[in-house]
């Protein structure tokens, strides 16, 4: 099979930040955003990339969110957090208040082992404090 | 390997066969394809040859869940079954067309343990351990169809255009046999390109999970309310999406003991979604 967008992010382009845990659509930990939608880098094909742009936990170091997970505490281990917070980007850029309700729906697909997810349900609603 | 990415359906039609195979989302291929379930040495990519977007009761093969479970021209319950379908992450890359071609969530077919589904001659869930498997047409192989919005379309009674037909959706299912043991009755190399999903007057889609959301059905319902009357479709109740005609013909299910549970289940959400509708 093809490279798959995870192997050239963290092969080839030596971006780490990206985590693989599942490698198989499951868990979120690899999640990065395709033209600003969090889409699974474990299971894209890197040649159905195409012309779309790429952002990485790399590319938001400087994203408000990195803070407020660390204010509220967000992680224990801190494996599932690049994903988290690439989800959690694309949710606030999309909805700059969300719900509870709303970040339940959209965060769904980034598991948490350590089960931070209160403490990341905190960090997303208070964003912009 | 090889990918491609025609532009045109022809294109796509005449590069797929001779082992290629087709890929749109590749939320199920890629995996399946990584395994070694699938074996390819063609890729086709989908993104440019089949239609996507949603126009009035038409929607593209290639049009995304994330798509659909918003747009408010969809029916109630196909915008309900795509929203609790997988997650967030996989309903902007997965395709309306890929989900109704997605394969059995069977562990051991998965596996690849030599089971009926893979060829061979036996039933290992029926045997073993199999929780999450059917209560209806059960007996050849007990697997559960796995996607939310086949069954919202059979209920909806949505129409399929692939590049050589026209179809009910419920058509595209065939229960496997002795002789053929594949589920649905797509031909090789044929292409889903749009989906036609009329109106109804009210529909509903219930689904019970092992947790409040991102899995696949313990069971789901679809009831869709028409000017012919009513249909009801099942998810995760036999290897392929399960019309049935009224909550009555739940007595006729045939629960293997594991799943006997499923059919408690079913029976009350037919008759919450019956009364929705
Ligand atoms: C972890 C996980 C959880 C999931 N949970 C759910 C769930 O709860 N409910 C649910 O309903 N689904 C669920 N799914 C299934 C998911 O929705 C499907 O994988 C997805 O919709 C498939 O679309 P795709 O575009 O990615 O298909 P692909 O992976 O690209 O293709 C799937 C299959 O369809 C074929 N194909 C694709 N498009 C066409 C076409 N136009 N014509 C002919 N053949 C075509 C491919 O050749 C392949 O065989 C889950 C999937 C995963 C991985
Ligand atoms: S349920 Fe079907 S896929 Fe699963 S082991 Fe039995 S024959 Fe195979
Ligand atoms: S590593 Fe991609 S979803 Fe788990
Ligand atoms: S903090 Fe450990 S997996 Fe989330």
């Amino acid at each position: 099979m093809g490279a798959t967008l995870l192997e050239t992010l963290r092969g080839e382009l030596g971006l780490s930040g990206t985590k693989i845990a599942c490698g198989e659509g499951h868990c979120g930990a690899c999640t990065v955003l395709l033209d600003g939608v969090p889409v699974l880098s474990c299971i894209t094909l890197v040649h159905t990339v195409g012309e779309r742009e790429v952002t990485t936990i790399e590319g938001l170091r400087e994203h408000p969110l990195v803070r407020s997970f660390v204010r509220a505490d967000a992680l224990q281990c801190g494996f599932c957090t690049p994903g988290q917070i690439v989800s959690a980007a694309a949710l606030v850029g999309a909805v700059p208040e969300p719900s509870r309700e709303e970040i339940r729906h959209h965060m769904a697909g980034n598991i948490c082992r350590c089960g931070a997810y209160p403490r990341i349900e905190e960090a997303i609603l208070t964003w912009r404090d | 390997m090889e990918l491609s990415r025609p532009s045109t359906v022809d294109e796509a039609v005449a590069a797929l066969g001779n082992g290629a195979v087709a890929l749109a989302g590749g939320t199920e291929l890629v995996p399946l394809l990584r395994d070694g379930l699938v074996r390819a040495d063609r890729v086709v990519h989908l993104a440019d040859a089949v239609p996507r977007g949603i126009d009035g009761t038409r929607i593209g093969a290639g049009t995304t869940l994330a798509e659909l479970e918003v747009d408010p021209q969809i029916p109630s319950a196909l915008r309900e079954a795509c929203r609790l379908a997988a997650s967030p992450q996989l309903r902007s890359m997965g395709t309306i067309g890929g989900n109704l071609l997605q394969a059995t969530r069977c562990w051991y077919w998965r596996l690849e343990f030599p089971c009926r589904l893979h060829g061979g001659d036996r039933c290992h869930a029926a045997e073993g351990v199999h929780r999450e498997h059917a209560f209806f047409a059960s007996d050849f192989c007990a697997s559960a169809h796995p996607s939310d919005p086949a069954a919202a379309l059979v209920a909806l009674g949505g129409m399929l255009r692939t590049d050589r037909r026209e179809l009910p959706v419920a058509e595209l299912y065939r229960l496997p046999t002795e002789d053929d043991r594949s589920t649905t009755t797509l031909a090789p190399g044929e292409l889903i390109l749009e989906l036609d999903v009329p109106a109804p007057e009210a529909s509903v889609y219930l689904k019970a999970m092992d947790r409040r959301r991102w899995s696949f059905p313990i069971v789901g319902v679809a009831v869709a309310r028409a000017a012919d009357g009513v249909r009801i479709a099942l998810a995760g109740a036999a290897p392929i999406p399960w019309a049935i005609a009224s909550e009555a013909d739940l007595d006729g299910a045939t629960p293997l003991p594991g799943t006997a549970y499923k059919l408690d289940v079913a029976r009350a959400l037919v008759r919450r979604a019956l009364a929705e509708v």
